[in-house]
């Protein structure tokens, strides 16, 4: 059984004059001590489906339908106070800005001990110890001093490593990383990208990563989930859809990444822009801007098909997949 | 800490100034302290003499120093009205106005702050909506008129006879509606403590605390509204921000999130303008204390300014400037204090 | 930016306008109120039973007289009379068109100093703003109501009381408009301040525009907004302000009352039972700052930016 299976999940959003689709019909699952990354342009849904995971999506969005198994019980079905008991405890979350993530007017300490004793029967002073040694495993430097300050005397890189030490602190299973290293200076991304990976391996605790990096998807996660317009457009293991991703949209992410070694290449761009949520086309959302398209994209959402270890949704991949095995057919 | 009480001590000083300034300027534009002093029989000979003598015809300049070195020396001259001296009547009015002001405010801080919070906590439920409607409503109603209405009700009373009075119903209703009155609604009443120097305390007394409710609630009735939407705004705010959002992904009790890490914040702005708000009481006081016949420093700068006692309206205005320069300076202490993220320089670090 | 995009403009928000108005019932309900209050006060002269000003027409005889269903009212006065036997609804009438007049008068006043010293604060900074703002501050702080008294005190006290109340309104409008400006300037400054770093503006500078008109025809009408905003809620202030001076003896004089002083002149009969005499004034000022407000609330709900998120 998967650590945390997450099946057929839909996240609407209440407004004025209906409900707006933000997710529909996620499925994936992550593994015990598994990278499992989650890209997709900004708008796709990545967020909102990390903070669904512990059903801390923003009003007015709730789950609207599906499962979200973590260990076998349903998270999405159970009480504020059955999920508190794993927030933070047995899944970690890190967010994207470390400015904006811990409370202006409290010290670091009272943050990280306070979460310790949400969870933990044991006295402020062996909660203090804790709180010390994730800080030294984050490698602050001088941890003692900083327990007692606040996060305004921290630089952003710093703020983050908090953020870090505070996800280990109750030796969670899951960490859910919400762009982590976007908000942060760009000398210091590889560094904290470095440090999160290296205690996640250490502690064999299974990390979700959302970015819109490829890159970093590419080197460091197993598993890859690509997300369009609040659907989950392709997923399988990352080595695989690197190198010969299937669906358009994947195809032209990867090809709208720099290649190294070659000066003065055009960089290539993925024609429109993704949908609002307001007016997502019917059938396949992605579409209007494939060059494939045809009318049948524009009717209905296609099934997912597997080609190798990879589920794709797009008709394109599906009837190649067919023409190929009716050519087998053929030759056999 | 040093340099934040000099920069503001500084500034202090400059506000004194100008506020003495335009004291001044008032005192030296208004009447002519002489109608006061000396009747209409006096000759125009011996009224120039006496202005010669007491220097009112000396430049404005030398007129302002001899004033301010007498105010620095707390001398702000005589009042007419009273024949002492203006700072020693201010004095004698002022704990009637502190005493209402201190009891206005601890009903505002004691009534605002739970219901902003909850009314941010809970926005969708019918007793929040049904505090943001009377605030709503309340915001419109000039203080001056809640206390007239408060007499009504609860000092003249209310006889209520529109339902049938011989049915069982109609007679709950009339009742419901009747109001006993009986509240006083004039003066501090008699029965006042002496506490030291020129405080007579109503604090410690049944009778001077019954005099104080009116008053005290019609003051408070024109703040809370405000503070009840204040907090509620700021506190909706704080709660749409990632921290709150992240203490929950902590797994934390609600609880501790509403009240420990969000009201935390919640309370620094609603200082800051409750610094200001108290600037604005004082300004109420004024009107409260004439529907009440208050004897506190409101009342005694309406009646000066009918009677024209300039040197008590000017005594007025300077300790009205130094109260306002006092309670901000405190205020920014107070927030300093509070916030981590301003170190006592008055700049944020 | 071409005329046809800004008419679009124009009408796709005063569509959006028109939209959230028609749904919001309180909005309704809270203009429809005011229009009512503002046309009877303009018509005041023709909808009046009586002419209050006139002093032939009053009998000291009728005096103190209670609204119809009361004992010993009398229909001719449907809202009973006051201490000086004036009809209570005449005087009502005429009452709210003088505290209507002054609202309006120096929420311009305001609004044109407001928008002058807020632009100058906003576009040119430095020592200007410095000094504006810190007096802006310091009337803040002194708060409007108090600098109002003071002004209001001191003009009483210079022009003796006869002059004053000839010429009251010009005062009150004078007084509150003056005491009030910091109000309107702050946010005239902040959204300037907002507005001047886009690059519109830069393009004004490089087209050669000069600042008077950079100002007033480029960065004054995206302020607009929040100056409507705060002018709505502005009335509502202007007109309490009003009242609480002539409550004091420091506003309209009772020959030339507004509701103000409608309900100072009761407030003197209410332990002789009369109540009406200051409470009805009292309710007709409530429900006329009440829905003014309201339709400040909707309106900064409807033109708020931060609502456009989504």
């Amino acid at each position: 059984m998967a650590l945390l299976e997450v099946k057929n999940l839909d996240v609407r959003f209440a407004v004025r004059g209906g409900d707006l689709t933000a997710l529909r019909g996620i499925s994936f699952t992550l593994d015990k001590g598994e990278r499992l990354g989650l890209v997709g342009e900004s708008g796709a849904g990545k967020s909102v489906a990390a903070f669904s995971i512990l059903n801390l999506i923003a009003k007015p969005g709730y789950i609207a339908g599906g499962q979200i198994l973590f260990e076998g019980r349903d998270l999405a079905a159970m009480s504020e106070r059955e999920l508190r008991k794993i927030r933070g405890n047995r899944i970690a979350m890190i967010f994207q800005d470390p400015m904006m993530t811990l409370n202006p007017v409290l010290t670091i300490g009272t943050q990280m001990v306070e979460a310790i004793l949400a969870h933990r029967k044991i006295s402020k002073k062996e909660a203090r110890a804790i709180a010390l040694d994730r800080l030294q495993k984050v490698q602050i430097p001088s941890p003692e001093k900083r327990l007692d300050q606040y996060p305004h005397e921290l630089s952003g890189g710093m703020r983050q490593r908090v953020i870090i030490a505070i996800a280990l602190l109750l030796d969670p299973e899951i960490i859910i990383a919400d762009e982590p290293t976007t908000a942060l200076d760009v000398t210091i991304q590889a560094e904290i990208m470095d440090l999160l990976l290296n205690l996640c391996e250490q502690e064999n605790v299974a990390l979700m990563l959302i970015t819109h990096d490829l890159g970093v998807v590419s080197q460091v996660t197993q598993r890859m989930l690509v997300m369009y317009s609040g659907r989950i457009i392709e997923q399988g293991p990352t080595r695989e859809i690197i190198n010969d991703a299937q669906h358009p949209y994947t195809q032209g992410l990867i090809n709208a990444l720099p290649q190294m070694g070659e000066p003065g290449a055009r960089l290539f761009q993925i024609p429109g822009s993704m949908p609002s949520l307001k007016n997502v086309p019917t059938g396949c959302p992605f579409h209007p801007r494939c060059s494939f398209a045809t009318d049948h994209c524009k009717r209905a959402m296609p099934e997912y098909v597997r080609s190798g270890n990879v589920d794709v949704a797009c008709y394109e991949v599906a009837n190649l997949i067919e023409q190929e095995k009716r050519m087998q057919e053929a030759e056999s | 800490m040093l340099a934040f009480l000099v920069q503001r001590i500084s500034q202090a000083v400059l506000v004194m100034f100008v506020i003495s300034l335009i004291a001044f300027a008032i005192q030296d534009g208004l009447g002519d302290p002489l109608q006061e002093m000396v009747g209409m029989s006096v000759s125009a000979e011996e009224r120039e003499a006496i202005r010669e003598e007491l220097g009112l015809n000396d430049p404005f300049l030398v007129q302002y120093l001899r004033f301010a070195g007498k105010a620095v020396q707390g001398d702000l001259g005589n009042s007419y009205f009273y024949s002492k001296p203006a700072l020693e009547v201010i004095a004698e009015h002022l704990p009637a106005t502190l005493e209402l002001v201190i009891g206005a405010s601890l009903m505002i801080i004691f009534l605002s702050v739970p219901i902003g919070v909850y009314a941010a906590i809970r926005p969708q439920a019918w007793l929040s909506k049904f505090f943001m409607g009377v605030s709503t409503v309340g915001i419109s109603i000039p203080v001056f008129l809640t206390a007239i209405v408060l007499i009504q009700l609860f000092s003249i009373g209310v006889t209520v006879s529109w339902f049938p009075d011989d049915t069982g119903w109609g007679q709950w209703l009339n009742d419901f509606f009747t109001t006993e009155g009986g509240l006083p609604s004039y003066g501090r009443g008699d029965d006042l403590v002496h506490l030291f120097g020129t405080w007579e305390s109503g604090l410690f007394t049944a009778e001077g605390l019954a005099h104080l409710i009116l008053p005290c609630v019609s003051l408070a009735s024109i703040m809370l509204p405000l503070f009840i939407r204040l907090i509620r705004a700021e506190m909706m705010e704080v709660l749409q921000s990632d921290y709150i959002r992240y203490a929950r992904a902590k797994g934390l009790a609600a609880g501790r999130i509403n009240f420990l890490h969000a009201l935390k914040n919640t309370m620094l702005p609603v200082i800051t303008v409750g610094g200001v708000q108290i600037g604005i009481m004082v300004a109420y006081t004024i009107l409260t204390e004439t529907v009440f016949q208050w004897p506190g420093l409101g009342l005694m700068f309406l009646e000066a300014i009918t009677r024209s006692d300039i040197p008590l309206i000017v005594a007025y205005l300077m300790v009205v400037g130094l109260i306002f320069v006092i309670t901000n300076t405190l205020v920014d202490l107070i927030y300093g204090l509070v916030n981590p993220t301003v170190k006592l320089t008055g700049k944020k670090a | 930016m071409t005329t046809a995009t800004v008419s679009r403009w124009d009408r796709f928000r005063e569509s959006f306008f028109w939209y959230s108005f028609k749904r919001d019932k309180v909005a309704v309900i809270s203009f429809v109120v005011l229009m009512l209050m503002v046309l009877s006060a303009v018509f005041a002269p023709l909808l009046a039973p009586a002419d209050p000003y006139d002093l032939a027409q009053i009998d000291i005889l009728n005096s103190e007289l209670p609204p119809v269903g009361l004992d010993g009212s009398d229909p001719a006065f449907p809202l009973g009379t006051d201490a000086q036997g004036r009809d209570l609804l005449s005087t009502i009438l005429y009452g709210t068109r003088v505290s209507l007049m002054i609202g309006f008068g120096a929420v311009v006043l305001q609004a044109v100093l407001g928008i002058l010293f807020g632009l100058l604060a906003g576009y040119l900074g430095g020592k200007i703003d410095a000094v504006l703002m810190r007096i802006a501050d310091v009337q803040l702080s002194f708060s409007t109501l108090m600098v109002a008294i003071i002004v209001g005190a001191v003009f009483k006290a210079s022009f003796g009381n006869l002059m004053f109340g000839e010429i009251a309104i010009y005062m009150l409008i004078f007084i509150i408009g003056v005491a009030e400006w910091p109000q309107i300037a702050r946010t005239v400054r902040a959204s300037v301040l907002a507005e001047k770093k886009k690059e519109y503006v830069d393009a004004a500078k490089v087209m050669g525009f000069g600042t008077p008109r950079i100002m007033f025809r480029h960065i004054l009408p995206n302020t607009l907004s929040p100056i409507f905003v705060i002018a709505t809620v502005q009335i509502a202030n202007a007109i309490i302000s009003e009242a609480a001076l002539s409550f004091l003896g420091l506003g309209m004089p009772e020959t030339q009352p507004s509701l103000g002083s409608l309900i100072k002149s009761g407030f003197d009969y209410i332990q002789s039972g009369s109540w009406w005499i200051t409470l009805i004034p009292g309710l007709v000022l409530v429900v006329l700052v009440l829905v003014i407000n309201l339709l400040g609330d909707w309106l900064r709900d409807v033109m708020n930016p931060r609502l456009y998120k989504g």
